[in-house]
């Protein structure tokens, strides 16, 4: 896949203007959505369709905090796989467990606002992780092992609110 | 009485169907206003329901319903709810007045089967009888009928989706593009208010429920996220009070369950839960088993109670939709209701509730989508830029993995169109194939989710484990359908395989089924593909001058010359008699206005970066012209109820 920035005509910063972004992302699909090209020849729809696949993918990754901080690491040569990060801050990590206990405790008794006060407080813990990556990616040189490590807490936070949102389907 | 000037040389009107699993609506777009066709029913609203005959006849809608009770096993009702599952789909155990036919082999399994005595028919083929039916109508009123959008339920799977799109095919319609109901109908609402913003559209029909949280901003409805049950709706209700019936009419076993008073408690029910809308209480009079008639009494708070379960229901899924768009009811500017079963008084109230205010129904929440159907099949077919319709995947795409699990490649409410690509690896020394499982739904394990193709690759030369690399790439068109290719890339021996559909049907099969369908068969048949080539050749004629009289600063040296060279010769064969002819040059067109094309389409792409308007100024101002023209006439409409 190509970089999505400049699929999307951004330059490659990860403090990106959102509401920019949403605009532009809904100007590239009037101009490639396969509704326009009703009637044209195959060929022409079918490149199309490709060019539109790739919009709607860059669109993705970018107004995600994750995936813009992959796509900047990508293109300073550091691509990013969850199994090559660097180690998690030991203390971090404890915290962490001691969080996903709570969790699995709160899910067991289908205790919602105990799985709710939990997420709050992981959700203000994202804010400081998507701050520390700005932060990095804003130094001059950009801070490489910094973003790393800032990237590797927000998945953690991530993949925890993700499973609140499963035990909110679950319980209703 | 219609003013009778047909004008041959006129293009065909597009229309838009909502197949419904009650009732279906055929609806087009005239001086830019949605209007529902009458069907053979004369009135809008065909019922759903398909007679087969003894004799071979087929009839369709209210004089289908007539033989509900009487013939029950020939006469088939909610359809829509078969479409696309499997024979051992735990909808067929249900309670309901079908009669399945028993699988005998692999392929029978794959889709549901009714028994109707003298033959077996497939949902796909009841569902087109329907659209003929339809299109029948639309074809007396409109003489010169075009392509078609057919709405489907937003939580339509693939391979429903691929069903609903078969049956539009065996009905011999060209199908433009399938569209998601809540997405129909907020477009018939958004050109009608023009006002931006965020809206939930609540839509309880007989058979499905969806619900879709979208915006509305600068004429793109973008779908935030959606979320439903395809097997949840109004004939739910008519299930619940029927079990009540059966209770106080003595059958209560399998026995005493026959077709017939199962079909006769069922229709019982639904017009006393009709009767339920105005009036606090009802009686129903069935025969019991004793043979004396017995009367039973409802009442409004028995039949709410009977249905809160199925409310609560739709409130998880209205949550879940919420938090998966990232918003609060609060934050929504308005909801709206869609489907017959919305007009119960208590889902009304429990919709109120859950969002905190007055759902808007002002236009009839039962044509709504037809209406939408008929405007995406209108703005398709004149290539309008005016609106356009973002929407998403609804249900997460995956491949199981070894252990049973599944590998997510594409999550739920993704923007359509959407691709991905998973690479795999062999895990066994010499292993010459691999076998993937495409699935779709959000449960853990592969087993309890849609299973919608199985495919395996073979030939990979013998390599250690892990050597060989195989690439799949998923495709989410705009329609919501799947399409998969997979290659085997280490061994430069590329191998693209496309995937057979463990649902729906092949081409040839489609084909076999509508020369069938036709009196003379063959010799239809090669009519009728003469009749769509040039349809579908016009199209490209129309498009491709469009693109001449936009972009011809674009062409390199020779270039134009060689286009409109093919575009005269196409233009010739349209009127000859030939459909491999005409085949032939729109082939050729495709070829020489391909790199023109690339560039076309790079200098949009460029614009659209750049933030300028696409297509000149005067294009627009008429678009605009023609959404405020469609404004005036439906307030106007609107005032004069």
């Amino acid at each position: 896949m190509t970089d999505p920035f400049a699929t999307l005509g951004f330059e490659p910063v990860f403090d990106l203007d959102l509401a920019l972004l949403e605009r532009r992302h809904r100007d590239l699909s009037r101009a490639l959505h396969p509704d326009r090209y009703a009637g044209r020849p195959a060929t022409e729809r079918r490149d199309a369709l490709g060019r539109a696949i790739e919009v709607n993918h860059a669109f993705r990754r970018l107004k995600d905090p994750i995936g813009r901080a992959e796509a900047l690491l990508e293109r300073h040569g550091h691509p990013v796989r969850e199994t090559g990060a660097p180690p998690a801050d030991p203390a971090m990590l404890m915290e962490v467990l001691e969080r996903r206990e709570a969790l699995g405790a709160a899910r067991e008794k289908q205790d919602l606002e105990t799985v709710r006060r939990l997420a709050e407080g992981v959700a203000e813990r994202e804010k400081v992780s998507i701050a520390a990556l700005a932060r990095a990616f804003a130094a001059s040189p950009p801070d490489v092992g910094g973003a790393e490590a800032a990237l590797g807490e927000l998945r953690y936070h991530r993949r925890f609110l993700d499973e609140v949102g499963a035990i909110e389907d679950e319980i209703g | 009485m219609l003013l009778d000037i047909y004008d041959p040389k006129a293009p065909p009107t597009p229309i838009g169907i909502d197949l419904g699993t009650t009732n279906s609506i055929v609806a087009y777009v005239s001086d830019q206003r949605p209007v529902a066709l009458v069907t053979c029913d004369g009135a809008p609203l065909l019922p759903s329901v398909v007679h087969f005959a003894a004799d071979g006849a087929v009839i369709v809608g209210r004089s289908a319903k007539a033989y509900a009770t009487r013939e029950p096993a020939r006469t088939l009702a909610s359809v829509k709810r078969f479409m696309g599952k499997s024979a051992d789909d735990e909808e067929t155990r249900r309670l309901g007045a079908y009669r399945f036919a028993a699988a005998e082999s692999e392929s029978d399994r794959r889709v549901v089967r009714f028994d109707l005595g003298s033959r077996v028919v497939t949902p796909v083929e009841v569902a087109a009888e329907i659209l003929k039916s339809l299109a029948k109508s639309a074809v007396d009123q409109l003489r010169r009928v075009g392509g078609v959008v057919i709405t489907v339920p937003a939580y339509f799977d693939d391979a429903q989706r691929q069903a609903t799109r078969d049956a539009g095919r065996v009905a011999g319609l060209e199908v433009l593009r399938l569209l998601n109901e809540p997405t129909a109908a907020a477009l018939a609402y958004g050109l009608e208010s023009r006002k931006n913003g965020c809206f939930a559209v609540y839509d309880l029909g007989g058979g499905t429920f969806d619900v879709t949280i979208l915006s509305l901003e600068d004429g793109v409805f973008q779908v935030r996220s959606t979320g439903g049950d395809s097997a949840l709706g109004g004939d739910d209700m008519d299930r619940a009070l029927a079990e009540r019936l059966l209770a106080a009419m003595g059958a209560t076993d399998a026995a005493t369950r026959t077709p017939e008073v199962v079909s006769l408690a069922l229709s019982s029910a639904r017009e006393a839960k009709h009767a339920l809308t105005d009036a606090e209480r009802t009686a129903v009079t069935l025969p019991s088993r004793g043979g004396a008639d017995v009367t039973i009494e409802v009442t409004r708070a028995e039949l709410d109670e009977l249905i809160l379960p199925l409310l609560e229901r739709t409130g998880r899924a209205c949550r879940r939709a919420l938090r998966d768009a990232g918003l609060e009811a609060r934050e929504l500017d308005g909801v709206i209701l869609v489907g017959g079963a919305t007009r119960v008084p208590r889902v009304r109230r429990y919709v109120a509730e859950l969002f905190s205010r007055e759902p808007l129904s002002d236009i009839d929440p039962e044509l709504v989508v037809a209406y939408g159907a008929a405007i995406q099949a209108d703005l398709l077919s004149r290539s309008s830029d005016e609106v356009l319709l973002l929407d998403v995947l609804p249900l997460s795409l995956g491949i199981e993995t070894m252990g049973g699990g599944v590998d997510k490649i594409l999550p739920r409410n993704t923007t359509i169109p959407a691709g991905a690509r998973a690479t795999f690896t062999t895990y066994a020394d010499n292993q010459t194939g691999f076998e993937l499982h495409v699935v779709q739904g959000e449960r853990e394990l592969a087993a309890d989710c849609r299973s919608l193709a199985r495919f395996s690759l073979k030939g990979v030369p013998p390599m250690p484990a892990g050597m060989a690399r195989l690439e799949v790439e998923f495709h989410v068109d705009e329609n919501g359908l799947l399409a998969v290719t997979a290659r085997e890339t280490q061994t430069g021996i590329a191998q693209r395989v496309e995937v057979r559909p463990s649902h729906g049907l092949t081409d040839e099969e489609v084909e076999r089924m509508l020369i069938d369908a036709l009196d003379h068969g063959e010799e239809d048949f090669e009519a009728r593909r003469l009749a769509d080539a040039r349809v579908e050749a016009e199209r490209l004629l129309l498009a491709t001058r469009r693109a001449l009289e936009m972009d011809r600063d674009l062409f390199e040296a020779g270039e134009g010359e060689r286009v409109e060279a093919v575009v005269a010769a196409l233009a010739s064969a349209v009127a000859g008699q030939s459909a491999a002819a005409i085949q032939a040059r729109s082939d050729e067109l495709d070829r020489v206005t391909h790199a023109w094309a690339g560039r076309r389409m790079n200098r949009a792409v460029q614009a659209a970066i750049e933030g300028r308007a696409v297509t000149d100024v005067e294009r627009r101002v008429e678009g605009a012209a023609g959404v405020d023209a469609h404004v005036a006439a439906h307030s106007a409409a609107r005032e004069s109820r």
